[in-house]
């Protein structure tokens, strides 16, 4: 996104914001400053974005925003330093480096209400939307994807060469709060209030809360159907497309300028089918898209030794939830473009050396097989479905109560991928 | 009839007392105590707007602004 020119960031149009309900409020109201025609004295004891007070400024009319705001991602940034300080292994020792490893690199994402309402965020040079009047529904590109752009932004909006942006924006004209909504953003939900990463807890928002039929089974497309109506594989799974990953980043002071700079090592597309490293009933897809994300346990050596100590504890292929949803996709245009193939799983080869224990809870061991072995397989006896344990390995291992021992065959697959082809009649 | 015309004098009196009574209600204990509102004083901020809706004099006060090359690489 171009920067604003100077005279731009800061042009009110009066006529326009006067009409509006803070432009009832005089400047100094909310900005301090001093009523001269001398600018360094009128800016004197200026406050340069009242919604870094949001109590102050903000509240007096919007409390319930900016009570629940206080504790959201978008405030708190709680998501970067859950990952952090589990990769550091909450070494008390190391909070001063990563305090200051934070403030220099990743706190410039932090977000007042202004930067959402009223201008750009400061992290791209900020600026008034339109003339300082605020808006409801913050601006896809010059708030949302100015920060998300890198990869969200560039996906939905289909800015990755030969990649279609996604159908949600390509057709339906979506922009990003007809999903993202007020109550999420501003952390007002009980999915969103207080979370510690954007993927804790249920899914918020959910493409089963606008496409029904695949939830309840009603859609009547047999893919859907096989797939558990949308409970076993993520909907990205098979209706997102190639999105970015990254490799290697470091970061650093500059000797040169002092400021604060980052290196990014190689930015390529893949997609790639992993297995959920954040299993549970809110999540409980056994596959999901999963994307590289450039962490390596020397990325914050400029700031300390040793500040990941337990790299190894989270995948640095992360769950994933790409932004370039399409109907049709090369992975859902057949059974076999899935099943048997392995170019499109996270398996152990395309994984570095160094990085295969980080990974193993998403490294894709066995590659689902050839679709006929599904469709043939044994269905499960019907009373199965009063049992009270998923582990089929527990009996069908040794023909327990003279069960069918699992063949030799099975013998690599995962534990809890059996009811992935025997299923319930 | 003269019972009549008594019955209709007495609810005409019993009405007029009652009205009477509503507008002498009044007692100075329910009086509005009369207090003088302090009115807030808004800042005037004629300058600021002369200023910030002046786009000329915004470009001929601008601070230079010195374009600092980006010494990171890579996507961030």
């Amino acid at each position: 996104m171009a920067p604003l020119e100077p005279w731009e960031k800061v042009l009110v149009d009066n006529e326009a914001f006067s009409e509006t309900d803070h432009g009832k409020l005089t400047c100094i109201q909310c900005h301090g400053g001093t009523n001269v025609a001398d600018k360094e004295q009128a800016h004197t004891d200026m406050v340069l974005d009242p919604s870094s007070q949001p109590d102050v400024y903000c509240a007096e009319c919007h409390e319930e925003q900016t009570s629940a705001y206080a504790d959201s991602l978008h405030n708190t940034q709680a998501g970067y330093w859950t990952e952090i300080n589990t990769r550091n292994g909450n070494v008390p020792e190391d909070h001063p480096a990563l305090e200051e490893m934070f403030g220099n690199h990743c706190a410039t994402c932090h977000t007042t209400c202004g930067e959402c309402h009223v201008s750009q965020p400061a992290n791209v040079g900020g600026g008034f939307f339109d003339g300082h009047v605020f808006e409801m529904n913050p601006p896809m590109t010059r708030s949302c994807t100015a920060c998300h752009g890198s990869r969200v932004g560039n996906e939905f909006l289909g800015k990755n060469e030969g990649i279609p942006g996604d159908v949600h924006f390509r057709e339906a004209r979506m922009n990003c709060v007809k999903c993202h909504t007020g109550v999420d953003l501003h952390g007002m939900t009980e999915e969103t209030a207080s979370a510690t990463h954007r993927l804790s807890g249920a899914e918020d928002p959910k493409c089963t809360d606008c496409h029904e039929d695949v939830a309840n089974g009603a859609d009547g497309i047999q893919m859907h159907a096989q797939h558990g109506d949308g409970a076993e594989i993520s909907c990205q799974v098979c209706h997102s497309v190639t999105y970015t990953s990254c490799d290697s980043c470091h970061v650093e002071v500059s000797e040169k300028s002092g400021n604060p700079i980052f290196e990014t090592q190689a930015t390529y597309t893949t997609f790639l089918i992993g297995r959920n490293p954040l299993q549970s009933d809110d999540r409980p897809y056994k596959y999901v898209p999963v994307r590289h994300v450039p962490v390596t346990p020397n990325s914050y050596e400029f700031y300390g030794d040793d500040l990941m100590t337990n790299f190894d504890a989270l995948p640095t292929w992360v769950y994933s939830t790409p932004h370039n949803i399409q109907l049709d996709t090369p992975q859902n245009s057949s059974c076999e473009a899935c099943h048997g193939n392995p170019e499109i799983f996270l398996t152990a080869d395309k994984v570095r050396e160094e990085e295969l224990i980080a990974n193993e809870t998403v490294i894709v061991k066995t590659v689902p097989g050839n679709v006929d072995m599904f469709l043939n397989a044994m269905l499960q006896p019907s009373d199965h479905s009063e049992l009270v344990t998923n582990s089929c390995v527990s009996c069908h291992l040794e023909g327990i109560r003279n069960s069918p021992v699992m063949p030799e065959s099975h013998i690599d697959f995962e534990n809890d991928s059996c009811t992935g082809c025997h299923k319930l009649p | 009839m003269k019972f009549k015309f008594i019955g209709i004098f007495l609810t005409g009196m019993l009405l007029l007392t009652a009205c009477r009574a509503a507008t002498e209600t009044p007692t100075t204990s329910e009086s509005p105590t009369e207090t003088e509102s302090i009115p807030t004083p808004i800042p005037e901020a004629g300058e600021c707007l002369a200023c910030h809706t002046d786009k000329q004099q915004l470009i001929d006060t601008a601070a230079p602004v010195e374009e600092a090359e980006s010494e990171s690489s890579g996507v961030g």
